[in-house]
């Protein structure tokens, strides 16, 4: 007789296959990471450059830059590339973060030649055309007055501001009269220091084989997009002295929340164990925040905690958006759970969910050639090697609840958090 | 090239494998034949609410998540207004507390009444942060009241107001249940690392005993043909101006999709479509602008959305996406710009079987729709629309009497 009642036996996951990003260098020195994997005959290639708003003279720079690079080169307009990529089916994306620059190329292997001729042109030749620039500034205006729009951008901006203080390139201080002082020149000036095979590094995933190494040293091995060293600039953190700051935005029925706080980098021993106690306050459907919050009281539709590490500080932030009357139960429940984990154990039971949870997601993060090289990423971009993975396996088979809260203790402290509210004051 | 297995167990619940070793998970996907087109015109937002409840404890397993969660488990669900949608991914070697959580909630749901009073509240927040508290958070709502008098695509998968939320009772619940959640209204996807004889021997145990609830075939007034224009103008507090469309379309089975669908893709899929290369880049009138289909199995909606550059009035703006609209009427596409938008589907059909969860996800979906085989075979039925066929689908879709403006005015 089927009995419904009892669990089917867990078993443990003990093997773990993880298909590690191998190393070659470019004839010119750039270092290629890659991660051969996967059975569809598709390869993602991430040119990364040190060029993120940290390296920006004035804001928005190396955004726009870097979205510029596919509006022109010295061979193809912005259609035409547009238009080579639209044919074979590819794909083009541009980012740039607080740190780097990114052109991410995906296409059908079987295209890859085609792709990379043009990938190359933009990539070294980019001429920056006037009508194109005018039109993607006043696309990012428009962008950027609808975000504005949005709680939850005005809470994160807020936040980031109070923490890193207006000035610090991990600050988001964008603001609208921004967009009539970026110059085409200052643009060409940011591409030609940031955009060169000296700043550059590569991660390829996929199905990759020789063909695909020996077609990026074609393309981009040799010494013609070569600059000189760029200096890191360095920047000091300026945080608000005061913890609770308000944002005000008339006629919202909702509130964006953030709470947090400075965290340690990857580097940290206790960085893992940290990571273990940050997904139990609110990292997985069952934490006790969601537990809380929403499936208690149904305060609002999401509440996680996060950890961001970036190059240079990390913090911890907690955030949710939730009806305006909510706002302050919720910070009082906040602070209850923070507090909870610093004065009570975690069951037995909490932390075995919580190991098995984190196992599973640990088997996904390496699953598939896509999310290998992201796994590589988060640890490359730190100077780390594949030992914190085995340091993190380690960490998450063997701790305990007495250590959790001896950390807890140490690093959530409520009263050490700042609090950003954004919405309308309830009257 | 997707294979699969598939198979109908006694209780009608059909049953369909894709293996791929290549990972070491699994995905099941349970995706149930009900959506909000099958509640009731005054107890909208029903089917959603629903999938909450879903996860506020079976019959016999109190909790959904956290043995899901012991075994490496991670979940989600969606509903939309055709389906409802239920998937997770276990560790290969835990996947059968899968079939035990899923099987359970199929055979009978614990009716909480605490859970049913948490889930309305989450749901009223998650209506206030996705439709009220966002800037042209109601522009979907607006467009469905617009163009379906009739036809239960009228309101949005959220509901149509917040009150149908609140005021629903625990007795709906339970008929809702009963009418829809039954393994003859369902299908089971399982992809991943797995073999197809182990997950029959999982689903007979599991599923097997579950009776069929002889859930009776929908029954859904259809729209009436429109024949004349509708247009409807809001002010609203956003930043800019935008212009919506709509023009009802054939449903997903038509043989007429297809070149639909490449419309939508000659029209704005790409920095190198047309509108986007004529209005935006070139003559500066637009900074967003779309073409889209919207998604619903039966008729639905090909949309066209325009933000107007700064200066540019919406009366510009309308007559220029007339122009582009016009032109795939009068003149065939080029042979090479058709070639292009079906490369460009070919390859996203590519890139999405990369992995296990969209797999099984695309399989449990087109079964609901008619046919896992559909997956198969769309890119053949893609490749044979004709420059000739587009024209044909361009001049029956855009017909004035065939559309539905909405004017979405910032105000000053």
């Amino acid at each position: 007789m089927l009995n419904r009642t009892i669990q089917p036996p867990v078993n443990p996951i003990e093997h773990i296959d993880i298909v590690q990003a191998e190393k070659r260098l470019l004839s010119n020195g750039i270092p290629v990471h890659f991660v051969n994997a996967g059975t569809q005959d598709v390869v993602k290639i991430d040119f990364i450059f040190e060029a993120g708003t940290w390296f920006q003279p004035i804001n928005l720079v190396a955004s726009l830059c870097n979205s510029m690079l596919e509006e022109g080169s010295e061979k193809y307009t912005a259609a035409e590339i547009g238009e080579k990529f639209d044919f074979y089916g590819a794909y083009i994306q541009l980012i740039a973060d607080q740190n780097q620059g990114f052109v991410n190329v995906i296409s059908l292997g079987k295209y890859l030649p085609a792709i990379l001729e043009v990938t190359e042109n933009l990539l070294k030749h980019s001429v920056f055309p006037d009508h194109e620039l005018e039109v993607l500034i006043a696309k990012n205006k428009q962008k950027f007055l609808l975000e504005n729009e949005k709680v939850r951008t005005l809470c994160q901006k807020k936040f980031t501001q109070v923490m890193f203080g207006d000035a610090h390139p991990y600050a988001i201080n964008n603001k609208l009269e921004d967009f009539d002082k970026v110059s085409r020149e200052e643009l060409i000036r940011f591409y030609k220091s940031f955009y060169h095979s000296g700043n550059c590094h590569i991660i390829v995933a996929g199905m990759v084989d020789e063909s695909v190494l020996n077609l990026l040293d074609k393309h981009f091995g040799g010494n013609d997009w070569q600059q000189s060293p760029i200096k890191v600039p360095e920047y000091a953190i300026c945080s608000d002295p005061e913890k609770r700051h308000w944002v005000e935005k008339a006629n919202g029925v909702q509130s964006a929340v953030r709470v947090g706080k400075f965290w340690v980098p990857k580097t940290h021993p206790d960085y893992h164990a940290l990571s273990v106690l940050v997904t139990i306050l609110g990292g997985y459907f069952g934490s006790r925040l969601m537990a809380n919050i929403r499936e208690e009281k149904g305060y609002t539709y999401g509440i996680g905690s996060f950890i961001l590490t970036l190059k240079q500080a990390s913090y911890l932030v907690i955030s949710t958006e939730l009806g305006n009357k909510n706002v302050e139960p919720a910070l009082t429940e906040v602070a209850f759970e923070m507090r909870r984990l610093q004065t009570e154990p975690v069951s037995e039971n909490e932390l075995e969910t919580v190991k098995s949870y984190l196992l599973g997601e640990f088997l996904r993060d390496f699953d598939g050639p896509f999310a290998l090289a992201g796994s590589f990423k988060a640890i490359n971009d730190f100077g780390l090697d594949y030992s914190f993975y085995d340091n993190y396996l380690h960490v998450l088979r063997t701790i305990t609840s007495e250590e959790l809260m001896k950390l807890a203790q140490q690093f959530l402290n409520p009263e050490d958090c700042y609090t950003v509210v954004a919405g309308s004051k309830l009257v | 090239m997707i294979h699969f297995e598939r198979t109908k167990l006694a209780n009608g619940l059909t049953v369909i494998v894709h293996q791929d070793k290549t990972t070491p998970m699994v995905a099941m996907d349970v995706c149930y034949n009900v959506g909000s087109r099958d509640e009731h015109p005054d107890r909208t937002g029903f089917a959603h609410l629903f999938e909450h409840l879903m996860f506020g404890g079976s019959k016999h397993i109190p909790s959904y998540d956290e043995p899901l969660q012991k075994a490496g488990g991670d979940n989600n669900a969606f509903t939309s207004n055709d389906l409802t949608n239920y998937y997770l991914t276990l560790p290969k070697n835990n996947i059968e507390t899968g079939f035990w959580l899923e099987s359970d909630r199929m055979l009978e749901l614990a009716f909480s009444k605490t859970s049913l009073d948490v889930q309305r509240n989450v749901v009223i927040e998650e209506f206030k942060q996705r439709y009220l508290n966002q800037p042209y958070g109601d522009v979907w709502p607006l467009l469905r009241q617009l163009a379906f008098k009739v036809h239960p695509y009228q309101w949005p998968t959220i509901g149509r107001e917040i009150s149908h939320i609140e005021n629903a009772t625990m007795q709906q619940v339970k008929d809702f249940f009963f009418a829809h959640y039954a393994p003859d209204n369902a299908v089971l996807v399982v992809s991943g690392n797995v073999d197809f004889d182990e997950v029959l021997t999982l689903a007979d145990r599991w599923f097997g005993p579950i009776p069929n609830r002889n859930v009776k075939p929908r029954n859904i007034p259809q729209e009436p043909v429109q024949t004349e224009i509708r247009e409807q103008t809001v002010i609203r507090d956003v930043p800019n101006d935008t212009i919506y469309f709509a023009w009802h379309m054939v449903d997903r089975l038509d043989p007429l999709y297809f070149a639909t669908d490449l419309i939508s893709d000659v029209l704005s899929n790409g920095n190198s479509s047309r509108m986007y290369v004529n209005l935006v880049q070139k003559e500066k009138l637009f900074s967003e602008l779309d073409a889209y289909l919207s998604g619903d199995y039966e008729p639905g909606l090909f949309v066209v959305s325009g933000k107007p550059s700064n200066g540019v009035s919406l009366e510009t703006a309308r007559k220029a996406i007339e122009r582009e609209l016009d032109r795939m009427k009068q003149d065939l596409v080029p042979e090479y710009e058709l070639e292009k938008v079906k490369n460009k589907l070919e390859a996203s059909i590519v890139y999405g079987e990369m992995n296990y969860l969209t797999k099984a996800m695309n399989l449990a979906t087109n079964e609901i729709l008619k046919d896992a085989e559909l997956i198969n075979s769309q890119v053949d039925s893609y490749r044979s629309v004709t420059t000739k066929l587009i024209q044909e689908v361009s001049r029956q879709l855009f017909r004035p009497e065939n559309c539905s403006v909405l004017n979405y005015i910032a105000k000053k």
